[in-house]
């Protein structure tokens, strides 16, 4: 792969966010070793430490350890170059001592939002869930627009059964980035879960609202790609709950109201998804598993 | 293909408008007349070459982007959405899975 290609594709991976370790290894290192990165200019110190994480996420420290050198020589005191030193501190030694690391650093500067961070993530994958659910709610009284803070709360929750809990750190979620339709898709099955049935209809069917729409084609003719199908699915569940069991699937926690039309929904969902599942071609990539879904879509 | 031939030929408009308007005051400095007014071809081609080159611009201009957030939404995947890297674990398997004998 071409230097500038592998560059592109590393600067994707960092503005979408992307956990690629393995890609963004083996395309970073040949840049590394070859010290192509000195004529990066200022995103030379982001590929330095994109490349760091990757290589501890692979098991080279000894590349880890080569970059956080360079970026310590150029920004000596970082909170970010501290960060750095107690992720690989976590990698090679035990978590008692990355934490004693971290304790320090926040007795020094309470406010440090990444050493924080990485404190609570110690704490959660010690075991320590009461106390890591403690420190990440006095984070999210602090830092109240951080979206991944309030994400891994619904996360840890979830893991615990706790679905309103989640569902309520999940609703932040959604006032923080209220145009990100897959937030509201796991808010939708968080709700599911939890027993709310009528709110997590009406979340799927915003969802399919929000991600469905090529306003070029009228809806009787498009299919439904991506977490379009997902949404139907979940509009599927829903509905056939409502129809299954009407007097305890339509009780709602949150006081929501059922939509009037249940029947008519699952119509829909259900040709919804024979189409999604029935299109030949590259828009229908996903026509594997189409007899199953027929099956189970028909099924009373 | 068009708004490039467009671009060409208002271009050559202009200059020659340029240079036979140079030409014509030149020529009325050499009669010793230099308040002559421009000719009006010149103007009329000048004006001719700019609109020609707006069309020519319009034309050429490469294909709209959908900068929507639905446009946006659309090329995301769900895994890049949940990767909360800030609390991600980096205390992983990969060391015995990949590095399983280690030489020290």
């Amino acid at each position: 792969m071409t230097t500038t290609a592998a560059l592109e594709q590393l600067a994707t991976y960092r503005a979408h966010n992307s956990r690629a370790s393995q890609e963004t290894f083996q395309k970073g290192l040949p840049l590394f070793q070859r010290n192509a990165y000195k004529k990066m200019g200022d995103d030379a110190w982001s590929f330095l430490e994109q490349l760091a994480l990757a290589s501890i996420d692979m098991g080279r420290y000894d590349i880890a350890d080569q970059c956080l050198k360079v970026l310590e020589e150029r920004f000596t005191g970082s909170p970010r170059v501290d960060c750095l030193h107690g992720i690989l501190m976590e990698a090679t030694e035990s978590p008692e001592i990355a934490l004693k690391y971290y304790n320090d650093l926040l007795e020094a500067d309470s406010a440090n939002a990444p050493i924080w961070k990485r404190q609570i993530a110690v704490l959660r994958h010690m075991g320590k869930i009461e106390k890591a659910v403690n420190e990440l709610s006095q984070f999210l009284d602090t830092f109240y627009a951080d979206v991944e803070g309030w994400l891994e709360l619904a996360d840890i929750y979830a893991t615990c059964n706790r679905y309103e809990n989640s569902l309520q750190a999940l609703s932040h979620v959604i006032v923080l980035a209220p145009q990100n339709p897959f937030y509201l898709l796991q808010a939708a099955e968080t709700a599911y879960t939890a027993g709310d049935v009528p709110l997590s209809i009406r979340m799927f069917l915003m969802v399919v609202d929000m991600s469905d729409g090529d306003d070029n084609e009228p809806l009787a003719e498009s299919t439904p790609l991506g977490i379009t199908v997902r949404a139907w699915y979940g509009v599927k569940l829903c509905s056939r709950r409502l129809i299954r069991d009407p007097e305890h699937a339509s009780v709602s926690a949150s006081q929501t109201d059922t939509p009037k039309n249940v029947a008519l929904l699952d119509e829909l969902a259900t040709e919804r998804l024979r189409i999604a599942y029935s299109s030949a071609g590259k828009k229908g990539d996903i026509a594997q598993g189409r007899d199953e879904v027929f099956a189970w879509v028909a099924a009373p | 293909m068009f708004g490039r031939l467009f671009l060409v030929v208002a271009t050559f408009a202009l200059i020659h408008a340029a240079y036979s308007t140079y030409e014509h005051l030149s020529r009325l400095k050499a009669l010793n007349r230099p308040e002559g007014t421009l000719p009006l071809n010149a103007v009329y081609e000048s004006v001719f070459a700019l609109i020609l080159g707006i069309l020519g611009a319009a034309l050429n201009a490469p294909t709209l982007k959908d900068i929507t957030w639905a446009g946006e939404m659309k090329k995301r995947t769900i895994d890049e959405m949940d990767t909360r890297l800030g609390f991600a674990n980096y205390n992983t398997r990969a060391r015995h899975l990949l590095y399983p004998n280690p030489k020290s």
